[in-house]
């Protein structure tokens, strides 16, 4: 458990959490519909930062997305005393896209599209010396960065954790979500029998967490859990299977009845309200109010699972729960008692939903009850069992070298044709979900595991550094050509490079946790504190884990192997 | 209408990235979608879309029309032949 000592949120609808609260508890939303921006063809509803508050934010020499993050971590800090030179301070960022934009402009250096590297222009410009982890793991990244954060201070890694997020809109993203037919172009109605889509939106929040605690009464980020379905890379499962996984690990041990509330993702879209309502019930919280802040805000990706997390604690400070905005009569089949509107609570107790592409979930559960403090058991030790390592011209297995005729992409087909088969799945995947599925494959190959057994204690749990590029630059070119506009919905869920983790997930039946992290470099001992805070998770059993790098064809670099560790309990 | 199935059916496998299939592995009549039949899914579904859009010109401004539309190739061969821009 640890501590929340400051926070922060910018938003089209202020500046600061208490302006935003103040905002949301007079049911202002700043979602409005937009026809022909960016020369989209068809028209959505979104929550967007206006051209002077771009102009407001924007810091000399960082990018619009650096310059918010900097922004608000600014901010937050003003509120505590860490000397950032002289502390063991993280800097924990949780984004979908980062930079994306950069690949229509030369203004920056071309790495800095790389989310890694733009966490260390920001963490580099606030004086930290801490290498920066950025969490991409789709939608729940900022519930996940916040999960990754507790788990990283409480093993005594660092002291603080700076953990902040956020995304920018633009044609890239929105044209992605189009093809999916993911958008409504009027704003959302979250849980609602009219619901028909989800709105897009920007902010920025960042949490400022400490190992100690600062001051009494303080907000406690007590634990989180993070589920896969192993079902699908887009669709979430229809049993909300982990979602429900996720809200029994984030309540374990806690007492039902200090719970004010559920704040769940409440997108708007068919499918993922549906779903909640039935991992809801299936938890057993259908009586407890529920609420979705998206009729406010619209998605705002990276940001919303920190956003979510602040404003929900914001408002039990105030001893409220904030109604959900656009909902108005019940559209599931799941029992879910949705707050429509404001009422009153005297608990100090929440947790938070949250799921994504790849099928992942995440829920975390904070409080401002000091009692029943939980003693977690820290794991010391990693061991490494089976190695597969995939540069563009060489794979090796255990040591041993696996002789191809090709190199590069056409390697990894060869290597399933001739030592995997019967997955048809391969050619649908991006060039980084290719070398992730053969290295994971070569892998168990070797590991003897029993390959056809549904497992919940097994995670995947990877890094790179430049994210999901190949496929960025793919759907970029897909949007670029106004005469020839269109965007791919099988090209763009590979824009968001956990869904390598997902499709792990779901070829092996692996319904543990599921993470992607991005490094500005290969990192040996950074990535050795994620493994051994991943094994926080008392169901986690082993971790099929490593490194993944997909730049283009002829630039292949995997690194896979499988981990456990000495714990405990 | 049999040179229309068969050019489906080569856009399909293409677009589709149904790599180890032939346009004579797919029944006409097949079910697309489902563990019966060729077992397309979600995303399947709406690449198939752009594929209507991209290829013939139609726009289908509610995607939930697609499920009576994606039955099996004579399915979408049919409505293709009705209302084709291109």
């Amino acid at each position: 458990m640890v501590y929340k000592i400051a926070d922060d949120i910018i938003s089209p609808l202020g500046e600061g959490t208490e302006q935003n609260y103040q905002a949301l508890s007079h049911g202002n939303s700043a979602l409005s519909t937009y026809t022909h921006l960016w020369n989209l063809p068809e028209p959505f509803a979104a929550s967007l930062f206006t051209d002077d508050q771009r102009k407001k934010y924007q810091v000399s020499g960082l990018t619009l997305f650096e310059s918010l993050l900097y922004h608000s971590i600014s901010r937050a800090l003003k509120d505590t005393s860490i000397d950032v030179h002289q502390d063991r301070v993280v800097l924990i960022v949780s984004t979908t896209k980062g930079n994306i934009g950069l690949l229509e402009s030369s203004d920056f250096t071309e790495e800095r599209i790389y989310p890694g590297i733009a966490a260390k222009t920001v963490s580099d410009r606030l004086g930290l010396d801490s290498v920066p982890i950025t969490v991409c793991n789709a939608c729940i990244s900022g519930t996940a960065a916040l999960i990754l954060a507790e788990r990283l201070l409480d093993a005594g890694f660092y002291d603080y954790a700076i953990v902040s997020g956020t995304d920018i809109q633009n044609k890239f993203i929105v044209s992605g979500f189009q093809s999916f037919k993911a958008l409504s172009a009027e704003p959302c109605l979250p849980f609602d029998m009219e619901r028909t889509g989800l709105n897009l939106g920007e902010a920025v929040a960042t949490v400022i967490l400490s190992r100690k605690q600062v001051e009494p009464h303080s907000w406690i980020i007590k634990q989180g859990k993070i589920c896969n379905d192993a079902y699908h890379i887009s669709s979430p499962s229809k049993q909300g299977e982990g979602s429900y996984k996720a809200l029994l690990g984030a309540l374990q041990g806690e007492s039902m009845n200090h719970l004010a509330l559920v704040n769940v993702h409440g997108t708007a879209t068919m499918y993922n309200d549906q779903m909640e309502s039935v991992a809801v019930q299936h938890a057993s919280l259908s009586d407890l109010p529920a609420n979705g802040l998206k009729g406010y805000y619209g998605h705002t990706m990276g940001a919303a699972g920190l956003l979510e997390t602040i404003i929900t604690m914001k408002s039990l400070d105030y001893h409220r729960i904030l109604g959900t905005k656009g909902f108005t009569e019940l559209g599931v089949s799941g029992k879910i008692n949705i707050s429509a509107s404001s009422r009153d609570t005297d608990k100090t107790s929440f947790v938070k939903l949250i799921s994504g592409f790849g099928g992942c979930n995440a829920a975390l559960f904070a409080t401002k009850d000091e009692h029943g403090v939980n003693e977690v058991s820290i794991p010391q030790n990693l061991f490494k069992a089976h190695h597969v390592t995939i540069s563009t011209q060489r794979i090796v297995v255990d040591g041993k070298e696996l002789v191809t005729e090709s190199i590069g992409k056409d390697m990894l087909s060869e290597v399933y044709k001739t030592k995997i088969g019967g997955y048809p799945k391969f050619y649908k995947m991006d060039l980084l979900s290719r070398l992730g599925f053969i290295a994971s494959e070569l892998l168990l190959q070797v590991s003897g595991d029993d390959r056809d057994k549904e497992t919940d204690d097994r995670a995947v749990v990877l890094f790179n550094r430049t994210s999901s590029i190949h496929s960025d630059r793919i759907h970029q070119k897909d949007i670029s050509d106004e005469e020839n506009y269109y965007p791919s919905p099988s090209v763009f869920v590979y824009t968001l490079p956990n869904i390598v983790t997902g499709e792990i997930a779901i070829r092996n039946h692996y319904h543990g946790e599921t993470s992607f992290y991005v490094l500005p470099e290969k990192d040996e001992n950074i990535m050795k504190q994620v493994f051994l805070s991943t094994f926080q998770d008392s169901g986690i059993k082993s971790i099929l884990g490593g490194w993944i790098d997909a730049e283009d064809e002829s630039h292949l670099d995997a690194d896979f192997y499988l981990l456990t560790t000495n714990k405990m309990n | 209408m049999d040179e229309l199935i068969k050019q489906l059916k080569e856009q399909i496998i293409d677009v589709l990235n149904l790599e180890e299939m032939t346009p004579d592995d797919i029944d006409d009549q097949a079910s697309l979608f489902g563990e019966d039949g060729i077992g397309l899914d979600s995303i399947d579904a709406l690449e198939l879309i752009v594929l209507l859009e991209k290829e013939y010109g139609i726009r289908l401004a509610n995607p939930s029309e697609g499920k009576a539309i994606f039955k099996n190739v004579a399915t979408i061969a049919d409505f293709v032949s009705k209302n084709r821009k291109k």
